[in-house]
């Protein structure tokens, strides 16, 4: 039976992603201001970031407890008045410190960007670090902690960063219990000084913005002056463990968390886009190879995924899952058994087909509204590159041949080379 | 302010159509009226596991990811309580597929036995990931079936017990289906670079033909008013004491779920939010605490959570925190924090509505509950709102025989 509406209806070629334009105006001590004008609302988001990552602290925990430490009372403000006035102007704050870079994100209504430019530089650049508050942040991280510790993802993930970038690397550290002690106020001062500094300063603002942003940029930021120029004394070394398995037992743990990955390229090596085109074919999208195999064939899990990701001095590949305890060895084989079919078989042309436009369907949506925009053009300018990098991607999308994807295969997936981390 | 056009078809699909021509996009939601509030107390966790069943394929459409993805197309879906919903977003020019897929599986599915077993797994592990290895994991499926007693929020969107799920049956499957999903029981929205001429057109060409069905009658038992405090205490082996407190609230469409939102504002909406500030900052009994309105279409909950620091007795932490509570039973909050609240949720609000599958997940839920024209009008039923208003709420539900209380006790501690 097949009545006349059930007929399929053509499938379109669509529109090519819109990157926007992103103006570049430089503020009088050279700090740059990236702004890009997007939006139906009457909404913002402004980003400072700073090259205050991870990879930058000498004491475990620093980069990531002087970032929260921000809003946690400056020289004309308390802690308590600070997020009041944040709460009040109805802004969002996030504070991250990621591996490499640390800094905010406020997202707020454009009406109110004066206050909030005062607010942020108060916050940036003149922040107390109050002893009291912060030994409060310190119990309470450690309580987090140990309520991650309980999570076979969270044992698996921190097993699998330290295995695959060594534990001498901050990008390989697994934080300690003993880590929550031994922050000082004078020790966040000095990673201030050295990384919070308008020189490494860079901001991203989108959305609908005022007019009289530019100038207010300038009055706030323009006129603050670069301490010394820090350059770093010690650079420890990036080395993964020699060994490659390893298995963590978790009392009353009904799932194992699976990690199977190594370092990789990163955005900058040419053969980077094909090895995310590579990688969602692997795992990186509902119709994926893992999802199809081992959650919509054999039911082992609710869900798998796989990831490639790009750091400042590596990058890295994960496959991710949690799997019911009884099903893990059979999950790890099915997960090899995919690697190896790409790297002994060619992909077959529908497939690629399907993987083509999913692909340039979701740069669309990685370029849909004014945060969009920025969180893509961010992660391009934080290896150097623009947004002429998704150009690239998105020619590569539509030209790659699956003997390039098999030939990807064997040079970046070699078996011998993954660390396979279980935790449950 | 969002525009919006509407319209039904004869078949009752409600159909709403918001123009946003800033997007290369368009974002289709397909709301289903029936959450687990609809489910057979002995056959639980059926509306969720439906969910799954749901992109198994049809007899014209064997998988319904694959044409998506073609059309450069990606698509979830989530159940809840109240509602089943799906949503996709696709390039605008491959629309038609969003309405072609959505038409197929509202008009039959193919129930397959192997799909069912294998989703029941996959639902398993996901009870498993959720609520099992997860600390503090349970503690919603123990404050539930705390609170209420009748009314079928007992039960968790995952099922009361898992082997439901496990015993499901295919004929189940099927009466659930010929029961619940219907033109006549679905609410479209779609947002984009979309005409309402070409919307109500592709509505009428898929969706036209699937025929209205004759849908469960709901006939949920209300839950009798709570009369004396409720206490359950249970110890698990996690490194923290956790306190759950939870208060009968009215249902979504009062006028008090406005008061009630921003009252929940006032004590844990963001860092300043009094629990928090009191709690955390102040007297550090606290590692994180949250206060929220479950925001159920029939009466639902506010909850309180809290996660003690070490060496906190629990007794203390709970005093400190019905102190902050009884603080808005006895005293008006001053216009400053009301004006506070009310500007982050304008902020909030406005900020959410900035992306296209929000406005439209947004939209149908709004036609739901009464009327689309609430995306805009809500926030002026926040507005309109006043310290009096705030303090009489809390009078009226945030009362001790109102409550439950879920003490989740570390059987760890001592060895730490």
């Amino acid at each position: 039976m097949s009545l006349p509406k059930r007929k399929q209806p053509p499938l379109n070629p669509f529109t090519a992603f819109n990157a926007g334009k992103v103006n570049l105006l430089s503020l009088r001590n050279s700090v740059p201001v990236y702004t890009i004008e997007a939006g139906t609302e009457d909404v913002m988001r402004i980003e400072f970031i700073f090259r205050a990552g991870i990879d930058k602290e000498y004491i475990p925990l620093l980069a990531t407890t002087t970032n929260m430490m921000l809003t946690e009372g400056s020289l004309r403000h308390t802690s308590e008045e600070i997020t009041r006035l944040l709460d009040y102007y109805g802004v969002f704050l996030n504070l991250s410190a990621e591996k490499d870079n640390a800094g905010l994100i406020a997202y707020f209504l454009s009406r109110h960007i004066k206050k909030v430019l005062e607010l942020i530089r108060e916050i940036l650049f003149e922040p107390a670090f109050p002893e009291k508050e912060l030994n409060i942040l310190m119990r309470k991280r450690l309580r987090w902690f140990m309520i991650n510790r309980e999570r076979v993802q969270n044992i698996a993930m921190e097993k699998f960063f330290e295995s695959i970038f060594g534990s001498g690397h901050p990008y390989g550290h697994m934080v300690q219990e003993s880590d929550f002690e031994g922050l000082h106020p004078a020790v966040l001062r000095d990673f201030h000084s050295k990384y919070y500094d308008p020189s490494g300063m860079t901001v991203i603002v989108s959305g609908r913005i005022p007019m009289n942003t530019a100038n207010l940029l300038r009055e706030n930021f323009g006129s603050l002056r670069s301490g010394n120029v820090y350059t770093e004394e010690f650079t420890p070394e990036l080395k993964g463990e020699q060994q490659k398995k390893s298995r963590i037992g978790k009392e009353g743990a009904v799932q194992s968390a699976i990690r199977i990955g190594s370092p990789t390229i990163n955005k900058r090596h040419p053969d980077y886009p094909g090895l995310k085109i590579l990688n969602v074919i692997l795992g990186g999208y509902f119709g994926s190879r893992l999802m199809r195999n081992i959650r919509e064939d054999k039911g082992y899990t609710y869900g798998i995924s796989s990831l490639v990701t790009s750091l400042d001095l590596s990058g890295f590949k994960v496959i991710s899952t949690e799997v019911a305890k009884d099903k893990t060895d059979l999950a790890v084989d099915e997960i090899y058994r995919e690697i190896r079919l790409l790297q002994e078989k060619p992909v077959e042309r529908d497939e690629l087909e399907i993987v083509r436009n999913y692909m340039s369907g979701d740069l669309l949506r990685m370029f849909d509204g004014p945060f969009a925009l920025a969180e893509s053009f961010k992660s391009a300018w934080e290896f150097g590159l623009d947004n002429s990098y998704y150009e690239a991607f998105a020619e590569k999308i539509k030209t790659i041949s699956p003997d390039e994807i098999r030939s990807l295969a064997n040079t970046y997936y070699k078996i011998d080379d993954l660390y396979e981390i279980i935790a449950g | 302010m969002i525009n919006f056009d509407s319209f039904s078809l004869e078949n009752g699909l409600r159909v709403i159509v918001h123009r946003d021509e800033s997007t290369p996009l368009t974002a289709m939601n397909i709301l289903y009226d029936v959450g687990s509030r609809d489910e057979d107390p002995e056959m639980t966790g059926l509306a969720h596991l439906f969910e799954h069943l749901m992109f198994g394929g049809t007899r014209n459409i064997p998988e319904y990811d694959t044409p998506l993805q073609l059309a450069g197309g990606e698509n979830n879906a989530f159940t809840n309580n109240d509602i089943t919903n799906y949503y996709l977003t696709v390039p605008a020019e491959n629309i038609e597929t969003g309405f072609w897929l959505e038409s197929d599986r509202m008009d039959e599915l193919d129930f397959s036995q192997r799909n069912l077993d294998i989703q029941k797994s996959v639902v398993t592990e996901e009870f498993n990931q959720r609520y099992k290895n997860q600390p503090y994991g349970d503690s919603l499926l123990l404050l539930r079936p705390l609170a209420f007693k009748v009314h079928p929020y007992r039960w968790p969107t995952i099922g009361l017990d898992i082997n439901h799920v496990k015993n499901s049956r295919l004929e189940h499957i099927r009466e659930f289906f010929f029961s619940h999903y219907a033109p006549n029981n679905a609410i479209i929205a779609v947002a984009g670079n979309v005409t309402t001429e070409r919307i109500r057109a592709l509505s009428e060409k898929w969706f036209g033909p699937v025929p209205r069905r004759k849908t469960a009658t709901r006939n949920i038992p209300a839950e009798p008013t709570q009369t004396s405090e409720r206490i359950m205490t249970v110890e698990r082996s996690v490194p923290s004491d956790a306190i759950y407190k939870a208060w009968h609230v009215c249902p979504r469409t009062a006028d008090d779920f406005y008061v009630m939102d921003l009252l929940s504002d006032i004590l844990a909406g963001g860092e300043s939010g009094r629990l928090y500030t009191k709690l955390v900052r102040g007297k550090n009994l606290f590692s994180e605490i949250n206060a929220f309105l479950t925001a159920d279409i029939d009466p639902g909950l506010m909850v309180v959570t809290g996660k003690l620091m070490e060496g906190v007795r629990v007794e203390d932490a709970e005093r400190s925190v019905n102190d902050v509570i009884n603080e808005l039973l006895d005293k008006v909050p001053d216009p400053g924090e009301i004006e506070k609240v009310k500007n982050k949720f304008e902020s909030s609000s406005v900020l959410l509505n900035t992306g296209i599958l929000h406005k439209a997940m947004n939209l149908a839920f709004c036609e739901l509950i009464g009327d689309p024209a609430l995306i805009n009008t809500e926030v002026e039923r926040y507005r309109s709102t006043d310290g009096e208003m705030v303090m009489k709420a809390a009078r009226k539900y945030l009362i001790p025989e109102n409550c439950s209380t879920l003490y989740y006790l570390s059987s760890k501690k001592e060895q730490e």
